[in-house]
C-alpha cells in the first residue's frame, strides 16, 4: 500500500549556544511542531498514531531516555509509542523513510517521523568519548572528525579555498533572500521560548517567538570569509565560515496510508518515491551522496535530470562542492535556499527540515521531482526522493 | 601604615596606563580605567557609552592582546572596568589608589589632578607615573590631603615585565606614604621598588639613557658596526640580549631621543653632559620616522626575504652611509674570546685587558658610566646601591654600575676615570683613601654597602626579610656536591642551590637532592628548600648525558640513570621531612618534575613551568608523566566519564605546554591550589618558601605510597590514539610527534589493562621509564636531542 505525505513542519533553526534554543531542549522543540502538526488535521484522534519515530544524533543527556518515547508520550498521549532512529546526520530523513517503508509492507497506517536536536546541550561526539581500542589503533580513520574527513574530501577533489568561501557566501545570500521572501514563514512552527536568566544578579524572565532561522549572515562577504583561519588542519581550507553552522531544531511529517488517506480525504502533499543509503570510506565520508543518490534514482527509476530540485545538506561547502563536482547533482537544482552553511544543521532534524523544505519548494515552483540527500559520519550517504503531489 | 588597596584608578589608557590596569590586576585589585571621550563622535554615539568610553576599551583590548602577554591569566581582565573622563571621574571616589598616566603635559596633568582632589576621598592615594615632570609641580595648588598622599611611582615597560618601580616622594609626601608604597611595591607588585629623588628622570633613565647615549657616541668613535656593539653590549658583559642599538629599536626612537633630549636640556651642569648629543645617525632615523619596531624599520630592518635556512634577512644600517646592509655576524677578538669564558666577572676583567677596538669601548663606556654615576651621589640617591638596584632591575643588567667597578677594583677604576680626564667625586677619593677596596661587602649572609656618610659598611637594608643565597656564599656550606651547594639559611631550615649550567639536572644535582635529604633527616633540621635566585629555577635534565648514552645505545646505563631520576624526584615527595621548591623563570622538565614532587612550592608569578619533554622527542621521565596520571586519578569522581581529564592532561604534555605564568601553571595541573603558592616578588620566592617549611614541618609525616592511581588502559588510550591521529591528519604533529604521544598516552593510562584499575606509583614509573628508553632508541629522537644540544631550540621531524 502507498504511503503519503499528509503535513510537514519543522521550528525555526536556532543558532547552538547561543542562539533562542540554546536552554530550550530539543524534546520540547518536537513536541511543540508535533503539536502544531496534529492542530492542523484535528480529525485525526491522536492515539491511533500508529508510531513515532525520532531522529537524533546523540540520543543521551538531554535526548536521552529514549528520547521518542519521551516526545510520543507528551505529544501525542500514553498509547502512542515512539522510537529514537539513529543514523547521524540522515536520522530526519532515515525516521520518514522508516514509516513509508512499514506502510508500504502493511505494518501500520499513520506515522509521525522526523527529527530533533539540540546541539547546544549535548557535545558533538558525546559525553564520554569511549571509541574502540583496536579501531583506535588499526583504523584510527574509521573514527575521523568531520572537519577532517572535510579536508580530505578537498584535497582528493581539487577544492580551493575561494571555492568554498564563494559556496558559502552564496548560500548565506541564498538563505537570507529566501526568508525575505517569506518562504519559509509557512512550514516553521513559532515556538514561545521563555527564558529565566541572571542579568545584573537578578532574575529576569523574557519571553519570545522564535519564528525565523537564525544562522544566516547577510553581510558575509568573501573578504570576511577570507580572514578566517583553517580550524582543523595547519594547512587546510575549512574555516567556521565555510562549514555547517551547529543548530538546534526539530522537524516532523505525518505520513499515512493510502486507506488513511481515503478515510480522512486528505490532500497529500507528497509520496517518497525511494530512499537509499550507502557507504563510503570514512575518511571521505563527505562524498556519501555520490553512493546513494545512484541508488536512489535506480530505485525510483529515475534519471538525475528527472531531479528538479535538490536539498543536499551542507555539512561543509568542501564537500557540497565535491559531490557536485563528482557529477553527483545537478548544480542549478542543488540548494536554491540556501543550505546549512547559512541556515544550520540540527544533525538529527536535518533530513526531516529538508524534506519540508524541498516538498514546499516543489511547489512554489510546481515542479516534480525533489530530492534530499547527506553525507553521514562514519562514511555513509544517504538520498531520498520526494514526488510532489 | 595599614593601608589596603582595594580599588585603584588609572587614569590615563595609553600602552603604560593599559599596562599598568592589567598589572594591578594581576594582583587582585579592581581597576578602573578611564581616558578622554573621543572628539569625532557623532551625535549619535555622543550617547552611547560604549562609543563614549572607546578610548580605554580599545588601548585596554590591545594591551590584553599584546606580546608578551599584561596579564598573568586573561581572566584577570574581569578585574578591569573602562570609562572616560566625563561620565565616570566621580567613581574615583572609592578608589584607594589613584595612578595618573595621561599625556607628558605638565598643564593637562595639573588639571586632572585638580579634578583628583575634587572627587577622590580623603586619606586616597594620588600619584603619577610621568617618567620626566618634576613631581613637586604636578602637586601645586591642591589640597593639604592631597599633597600629603601624593608622590610619583614610575613604572617602567612593559609594567608585568620590568622589575623596577621608582618611588618619588615630594616634601609633603607623608612618610608613611612613602613606607607604604615601598613596601607595596616590594611584597604586592612584586617590583624592585627604588626610592628616588625628584630629579630629572630619576634614577634609572638617568643612568640607563646616560649609558645608552654613551655607547652611541663611542660607537662612531671606534667606528663599530651596530651588530658588532649590540654583540658586544648583551649577555657577554651581563646585559639584555637586545644590546644597545635593538633596545633601541624596541623602545622606539622618538621616546628614547625625547629622554635624552630631556636630559641634556635639564641637566646641564652635568661633568657629562655632552654624552647626551644625538647623534646624526639617529636624527637620520628620527627625520625618516624610523622609529624602531612599532613602524617596522629602526636601525634594523626586517625583510621578507629569506636565507637559506629559511629565516627572514635582517639588514642593519650602517651609521657612516646612513644605508641598510644585510647584517654581519660579529668578528672581533675580544669578543670571540670573551664567549669562551663562563665567569662574568672574568669576562669584564677580560675586556679591561683586551686590546681591540670592541673591548675599548666596552671599556670605556664603562669607566664614563663609573664616573657619571658615583658624580650622582646624593644628587639622585643617598646611596649608591639604589643606582645598581635601578639599573638591574629597570634594564635588566646582572649588575649595576658599582658591582662592575668592584670587579675591576675601586682602586683601578678611580686611576682609569682620571686617565680619561673625567671627574672622581670625593666621596671615592675618600673612600679609597681611607683603605676601603671595595663599594660592597658580606658578613653574616648580608649584603653590606659602604656608607659614604657613616665612612663604614652598612647593611642594605630590607635584606632581613629575604634569604639571598649570594650572600651565604662566604659561609661555609652545609654540604657541597659538583652542582650542587647546601645552604644553612636559618631557623632549621636547608636551601640546595643548583649550580650546574643553566642549573640543567644531572647527577651532581640528582646525588645533592637525596643527600641533602638525607642529612636533613638525620641532622635533625626541619625541612629543605629546593631553590635558586638564578634567572631559571631549572632549563630541565641536562640533556647532554642523556643524548649520549642515547646514541650509544647503552641501555643499562640509561635505565640506570632514569631510574635515578625517577627514585630522587620521589624522594622529594617520600622523606622524613617536608621538601619545598621555590622557582622563578623557566621550571622545564626535569625542573617541573621536581616540583610538582616537592610537599609544596612557592612559585614567583613570572615562573614559565612545563613538561617540554616531547620537543626533544622524549616523555617526562623522571616521574612527570607519572604524576599527571596521578593527579588524573585525584580528579576523577564517582560518576564522572574521565575521558576529558584525561584528555586535559594528555594534551599538556603531548603538546610540551609552557605556562606563562604562574597562574597558567594551575591551569596546565602542574600547579595544585592549596598546595602551590604564588609569590609576587621572585626575590622573596626562598624566604616565602622556608617559612613554609616551618609551616609544614609542626606536624609533618611522610606520606604513604600511593598504590591507588586509576587508569583508565584501553579505555582511555583509544580516544588518546585517535586524538593523536586527528592531530597527525590536520598537519598539527609529525610521525615521531605521534610516536611520543602515543608513549605518553600509553603511560597515562597505565599501558593497555583491559579496562579500569588501581595501580600504584611504581608500577606507573617502571611503565614510564619503559616508554622513556624506547624513545631514545628512535633516531629521530636522537636528531632532536642532538639539534637542541647544537641549536638551542627544538627541531621539528
Amino acid at each position: 500500500m502507498e504511503a503519503y505525505i499528509i503535513k510537514a513542519y519543522r521550528s525555526a533553526v536556532g543558532k547552538a549556544k547561543k542562539g533562542s534554543f540554546k536552554n530550550f531542549r530539543s524534546d520540547d522543540i518536537a513536541v511543540k511542531v508535533i503539536e502544531h502538526l496534529m492542530a492542523q488535521v484535528p480529525e485525526l484522534d491522536p492515539h491511533i498514531v500508529d508510531d513515532v519515530i525520532v531522529g537524533c544524533a546523540n540520543p543521551e543527556g538531554e535526548q536521552g531516555f529514549q528520547i521518542g518515547r519521551q516526545i510520543s508520550l507528551r505529544a501525542l498521549g500514553i498509547p502512542v509509542p515512539g522510537v529514537t532512529v539513529n543514523r547521524y546526520c540522515a536520522s530526519g530523513l532515515e525516521s520518514i523513510s522508516m514509516a513509508v517503508a512499514k506502510i508500504r509492507a502493511g505494518m501500520g497506517h499513520i506515522f509521525i517521523a522526523g527529527g530533533a536536536e539540540s546541539m547546544s546541550q549535548i557535545p558533538m561526539t558525546g559525553y564520554k568519548l569511549a571509541p574502540n581500542y583496536d579501531v583506535a589503533n588499526q583504523t584510527p580513520n574509521y573514527l575521523t572528525g568531520m572537519g577532517i574527513t572535510a579536508e580530505a574530501v578537498a584535497k582528493k577533489y581539487g577544492i580551493s579555498r575561494e571555492d568554498a568561501d564563494t559556496f558559502s557566501v552564496n548560500s548565506h545570500q541564498k538563505a537570507a533572500k529566501a526568508i525575505q521572501e517569506g518562504k519559509f514563514k509557512d512550514e516553521i512552527v513559532p515556538i514561545e521560548v521563555t527564558d529565566v536568566s541572571v542579568r545584573n544578579n537578578k532574575r529576569v524572565e523574557t519571553t519570545a517567538l522564535v519564528s525565523i532561522d537564525e544562522g544566516v549572515r547577510p553581510d558575509t562577504t568573501l573578504a570576511s570569509l577570507a580572514a578566517l583561519k583553517p580550524v582543523f588542519d595547519t594547512k587546510g581550507i575549512i574555516t567556521a565560515g565555510n562549514a555547517s553552522q551547529t543548530s538546534d531544531g526539530a522537524a516532523f511529517v505525518l505520513v499515512a496510508s493510502e486507506e488513511m488517506v481515503k478515510l480522512f480525504n486528505w490532500q497529500p502533499i507528497a509520496r517518497m518515491v525511494s530512499c537509499s543509503v550507502g557507504g563510503v570510506d570514512p575518511l571521505y565520508m563527505g562524498m556519501g551522496p555520490c553512493a546513494a543518490i545512484p541508488k536512489a534514482l535506480k530505485s525510483a527509476g529515475l534519471s538525475l535530470s528527472d531531479i528538479d530540485l535538490v536539498e543536499l545538506n551542507e555539512a561543509f561547502a568542501a564537500q557540497a562542492l565535491a559531490v557536485i563536482k563528482e557529477g553527483c547533482l545537478n548544480p542549478e537544482s542543488v540548494n536554491v535556499n540556501g543550505g546549512a552553511v547559512a541556515l544550520g544543521h540540527p544533525l538529527g532534524c536535518t533530513g526531516a527540515k529538508l524534506t519540508t523544505q524541498v516538498i514546499n519548494e516543489l511547489g512554489r515552483q510546481n515542479k516534480k521531482y525533489g530530492m534530499v540527500t547527506a553525507c553521514v559520519g562514519g562514511g555513509q550517504g544517504i538520498a531520498g526522493i520526494y514526488e510532489k503531489l | 601604615m595599614t593601608k589596603r588597596i582595594r580599588k585603584a584608578a588609572v587614569l590615563g589608557s595609553g600602552v603604560m596606563g593599559s599596562g599598568i590596569a592589567c598589572h594591578l590586576a594581576n594582583i587582585g585589585v579592581d581597576v578602573l580605567l578611564l581616558d578622554i571621550i573621543p572628539n569625532n563622535l557623532s551625535d549619535d554615539e555622543k550617547k552611547q557609552p560604549k562609543s563614549r568610553n572607546k578610548i580605554a576599551d580599545q588601548a585596554l583590548l590591545a594591551s590584553i592582546k599584546s606580546k608578551p602577554a599584561p596579564l598573568y591569566d586573561s581572566a584577570f581582565a574581569k578585574r578591569i572596568k573602562t570609562g572616560n573622563f566625563e561620565d565616570d571621574f566621580s567613581k574615583i571616589s572609592d578608589c584607594d589608589w589613584v595612578i595618573e598616566v595621561v599625556v607628558e603635559r605638565l598643564d593637562i596633568k595639573k588639571e586632572i589632578f585638580a579634578k583628583v582632589d575634587t572627587f577622590r576621598k580623603s586619606g586616597s592615594l594620588i600619584t603619577s607615573n610621568t617618567s620626566g615632570i618634576p613631581i613637586h609641580l604636578m602637586s601645586e595648588g591642591r589640597s593639604e590631603d592631597f599633597k600629603k598622599h601624593f608622590c610619583g611611582t614610575h613604572f617602567f615597560n612593559p609594567p608585568r615585565y620590568l622589575r623596577l618601580l621608582e618611588v618619588i616622594p615630594t616634601q609633603d609626601t607623608l612618610p608613611e606614604v612613602i613606607d607604604f608604597f615601598m613596601h607595596y611595591g616590594d611584597h604586592y607588585l612584586g617590583k624592585t621598588t627604588v626610592l628616588c629623588k625628584d630629579t630629572p628622570a630619576f634614577i634609572g633613565n638617568r643612568i640607563g639613557v646616560f649609558a645608552m647615549a654613551k655607547v652611541f657616541q663611542l660607537t662612531s668613535k671606534y667606528n663599530l658596526r651596530i651588530e658588532e656593539v649590540d654583540a658586544l653590549t648583551g649577555p657577554v658583559i651581563g646585559r639584555p640580549k637586545t644590546g644597545t642599538f635593538r633596545l633601541g629599536d624596541l623602545v622606539g626612537h622618538d621616546t628614547s631621543g625625547n629622554v635624552i633630549r630631556g636630559l641634556k636640556a635639564n641637566c646641564a651642569n652635568d661633568e657629562q653632559v655632552s654624552s647626551f648629543e644625538v647623534p646624526p645617525y639617529l636624527d637620520f632615523l628620527l627625520e625618516n620616522k624610523f622609529l624602531g619596531n612599532k613602524s617596522g624599520q629602526g636601525f634594523y630592518k626586517k625583510t621578507n626575504e629569506k636565507d637559506e635556512k629559511g629565516k627572514p634577512v635582517i639588514l642593519a644600517l650602517n651609521l657612516n652611509s646612513l644605508t641598510y646592509e644585510p647584517s654581519i655576524r660579529p668578528d672581533i677578538p675580544s669578543l670571540k674570546a670573551a664567549k669562551q669564558m663562563d665567569d662574568l666577572p672574568r669576562r669584564i676583567r677580560h675586556f679591561f685587558d683586551a686590546q681591540d677596538n670592541g673591548a675599548a669601548l666596552i671599556k670605556e663606556s664603562l669607566v664614563s658610566l663609573f664616573s657619571y654615576a658615583s658624580n650622582r651621589i646624593p644628587e639622585i640617591a643617598d646611596s649608591f646601591f639604589r643606582i645598581d638596584d635601578a639599573i638591574r632591575a629597570g634594564f635588566a643588567w646582572e649588575l649595576g654600575p658599582f658591582e662592575y667597578w668592584d670587579i675591576i677594583g675601586l682602586e683601578k677604576g678611580v686611576q682609569l676615570i682620571k686617565e680619561s680626564g673625567e671627574k672622581v667625586p670625593s666621596w671615592v677619593t675618600e673612600m679609597l683613601s681611607a683603605g676601603f677596596t671595595s663599594f660592597y661587602s658580606k658578613q653574616d649572609g648580608k649584603k653590606l654597602y659602604y656608607d659614604q656618610m657613616l665612612k663604614a659598611y652598612q647593611p642594605i637594608p630590607g635584606q632581613d626579610s629575604l634569604v639571598i643565597l649570594d650572600n651565604y656564599r662566604s659561609k661555609s656550606t652545609v654540604h657541597k656536591t659538583s652542582e650542587t651547594i647546601l645552604h644553612d639559611i636559618g631557623e632549621g631550615v636547608l636551601c640546595l642551590e643548583f649550580t650546574s649550567p643553566h642549573n640543567s639536572i644531572g647527577e651532581g644535582v640528582l646525588m645533592g637532592i637525596q643527600e641533602s635529604i638525607q642529612l636533613a633527616e638525620d641532622g635533625g633540621w626541619k625541612g629543605l628548600v629546593i631553590g635558586n635566585q638564578a634567572t631559571n629555577f631549572s632549563v630541565g635534565a641536562n640533556l647532554m648525558m642523556i643524548g649520549m648514552l642515547a646514541y650509544q645505545q647503552d641501555y643499562d646505563q640509561l635505565n640506570m640513570a632514569v631510574n635515578a631520576f625517577q627514585q630522587t624526584t620521589m624522594r622529594c615527595r617520600y622523606s622524613a621531612i617536608p621538601v619545598v621548591a621555590a622557582t622563578q623563570g623557566y621550571v622545564f622538565g626535569g625542573g617541573c618534575e621536581i616540583l610538582m614532587h616537592c610537599d609544596a612550592s612557592v612559585v614567583s608569578a613570572e615562573s614559565y613551568i612545563g613538561l617540554v619533554e616531547a620537543g626533544i622527542g622524549l616523555i617526562p621521565g623522571g616521574g612527570g608523566t607519572k604524576e599527571y596520571a596521578l593527579r588524573a586519578s585525584d580528579l576523577f569522581f564517582e560518576g564522572d566519564v574521565q575521558i576529558p581529564t584525561l584528555i586535559e592532561k594528555f594534551k599538556a604534555i603531548a603538546l610540551a605546554s609552557v605556562a606563562t605564568s604562574a597562574y597558567e601553571g594551575f591551569k596546565y595541573g602542574s600547579l595544585i591550589k592549596g598546595r602551590d603558592e604564588v609569590v609576587l616578588n621572585k626575590d622573596r620566592a626562598i624566604a616565602y618558601a622556608q617559612q613554609k617549611v616551618l609551616q609544614l614541618a609542626r606536624n609533618y609525616t611522610q606520606p604513604i605510597l600511593r598504590d591507588d592511581i586509576t587508569v583508565l588502559g584501553r579505555t582511555g588510550l583509544a580516544p588518546l590514539y585517535l586524538a593523536a591521529n586527528e592531530l597527525k591528519l590536520g598537519h598539527f604533529a609529525s610521525e615521531h610527534d605521534i610516536k611520543i604521544a602515543q608513549k605518553i598516552a600509553y603511560v597515562l593510562c597505565g599501558g593497555d589493562l583491559s579496562g579500569t584499575q588501581q595501580v600504584s606509583e611504581q608500577y606507573l614509573l617502571d611503565v614510564e621509564r619503559e616508554a622513556f628508553l624506547s624513545l631514545c632508541g628512535e633516531q629521530k629522537t636522537q636528531e632532536r636531542i642532538q639539534y637542541m644540544l647544537q641549536n638551542n631550540k627544538p627541531l621539528r621531524n
